[in-house]
């Protein structure tokens, strides 16, 4: 009786040590490099993709609420960066939150420089709006987001013209801006992106409505298209409200899991793992991509023109 | 006099009563605003003074650089600076009657619920001529309320903090003045 309480004791202790040597070893493993598996995946040819790669498309990425400088926004980098290789998108566009908490030398570094190095030395360009958590002046000066100096912006790529728009502070000076260019604009596709959601489902934040009243009247006089914003740290593909697409990716760092309450506005939600998206813009057609940090590609579809 | 002239004499006076009291609140709100514009205006000539000016950079380090050299020269601009420079009591009273109308009016509840999706933030402590709290977010501010409250240069902005109505300089990220309790709760 005695010995084989021994033996039990024995056992259970080699049990543990097995355990704690196991877990211990499998957190090396992960700490050491998590884009081997990332760059394990992109060199075995295993890249899912779902865009159409047509010639002369305009063919970009979009990551929201990505600048938190943790190993998640490192990962969705790497996987950006495999998908980059196999689709030869040039620029990213940035919905917010660009840089979490202080905004130091070191953190534009670790939030943003060092992550998407391998898409920079690329060329790839970012083209950034402001969330509530970046610093509005830094980031406007700060070459590498492309901002030319101010809170909002236009640009054009292709046939497609791009709105990033600064939702912290929608003052009358930035509506008539916006009024101005999008009537001005000879964009086949209107594309606007900013941080505060128009739609959302999520419960963290919600829509903001107020927001809405101000913008939709002018998206839908002047033809937008398509909105992209981020805020909730989710991916939502929301149902299309006036003939324009909503998309809300707010988890390409961040992430807030359970966050869904009862399917209100959107189509298609995730909120269990961080993600990015690649969208293809081909003649009347919008072709998108959501792509988790895990790989798995979470939606994707083909969205025509609506606006003539 | 008959009861009917009397009656009538008394509703003239009354609408006389009323007019003149809006007539008088208009020209309060007038001298409010310029009162605050003629503070701003000089807010913004005391810094030129300065020379602050920011320019675009590929380097953290310079755009770091450059804001600590803002705000020491933008500090420097007004020594004696402290709470109530820019929002007067006269000046306060009018920001305080334009939110509270704004709250209260038809688009109240909407542009609560705008605060309350942003990211609400709580009463902390702020001072004249210091630093926003560092790594506190900037809290949204409703295109609603901005409509009713007279227009910013661009290098100045309102936040809201907590209940706090606060006057942000972008450049050197200080806070330039604020009202507390401007923002009355739901």
């Amino acid at each position: 009786m005695k010995q084989s309480r021994v033996t039990i004791y024995r056992n259970t202790m080699l049990l543990v040590a097995t355990l704690v040597l196991g877990l211990v070893g499998h957190m090396r493993v992960a700490q050491a490099d998590p884009r081997a598996v990332v760059s394990q995946a992109a060199s075995a040819g295993k890249l899912d993709i779902r865009i159409p790669l047509q010639d002369k498309s305009v063919r970009f990425a979009v990551i929201g609420d990505s600048g938190t400088g943790d190993r998640a926004q490192y990962e969705v980098a790497q996987r950006m960066e495999a998908y980059r290789q196999a689709t030869k998108f040039d620029f990213v566009i940035m919905l917010g939150d660009n840089i979490y908490g202080s905004h130091s030398p070191k953190d534009f570094v670790k939030k943003f420089e060092q992550p998407y190095k391998p898409l920079m030395d690329a060329g790839v360009k970012f083209y950034a709006s402001l969330g509530n958590h970046d610093d509005p002046d830094d980031e406007r000066l700060y070459k590498p987001f492309n901002m030319g100096g101010e809170r909002y912006y236009a640009f054009r790529k292709g046939e497609a013209a791009f709105f990033a728009l600064d939702s912290n502070y929608m003052d009358p000076k930035q509506l008539s801006w916006l009024d101005q260019n999008l009537k001005d604009s000879q964009g086949t596709w209107k594309i606007c992106f900013f941080h505060h959601p128009l739609y959302n489902d999520g419960r963290h934040h919600g829509p903001d409505a107020d927001l809405r009243t101000q913008v939709l009247p002018l998206f839908q006089r002047y033809g937008v298209n398509a909105v992209f914003s981020g805020h909730e740290h989710v991916y939502q593909r929301i149902k299309p409200e006036n003939n324009i697409y909503y998309f809300v990716l707010g988890n390409s760092g961040k992430l807030m899991t359970h966050d869904f309450g009862e399917a209100r506005e959107r189509v298609k939600g995730f909120d269990s793992d961080q993600s990015f998206m690649l969208v293809e813009i081909a003649g009347d057609k919008l072709y998108f991509q959501t792509i988790a940090r895990s790989g798995e590609t979470i939606d994707s579809g083909e969205l025509p023109r609506i606006h003539p | 006099m008959t009861l009917h002239r009397c009656r009538s004499l008394l509703s003239l006076s009354l609408l006389s009563i009323f007019l003149f009291s809006c007539v008088m609140a208009q020209k309060g709100d007038e001298s409010a605003i310029k009162e605050f514009q003629d503070r701003i205006n000089n807010y913004l000539s005391a810094k030129k003074k300065q020379d602050v000016s920011r320019k675009p950079t590929d380097s953290p380090d310079k755009l770091a650089q450059q804001k600590q050299q803002t705000a020491e020269k933008t500090k420097a601009a007004r020594p004696e600076a402290h709470q109530g420079d820019i929002f007067t009591p006269g000046v306060s009273a009018y920001f305080r009657k334009q939110i509270e109308s704004t709250l209260q009016g038809p688009e109240g509840s909407r542009v609560r619920a705008s605060l309350r999706h942003a990211e609400p933030l709580p009463d902390v402590h702020l001072q004249v001529n210091a630093k926003y709290p560092k790594n506190l977010p900037l809290q949204s501010t409703p295109p609603t309320l901005l409509k009713n409250l007279p227009p910013l240069p661009k290098e100045l902005q309102y936040r809201i903090v907590g209940s706090t109505l606060v006057l942000y300089d972008m450049a050197s990220g200080l806070v330039v003045d604020f009202i507390p309790g401007a923002v009355p709760a739901a």
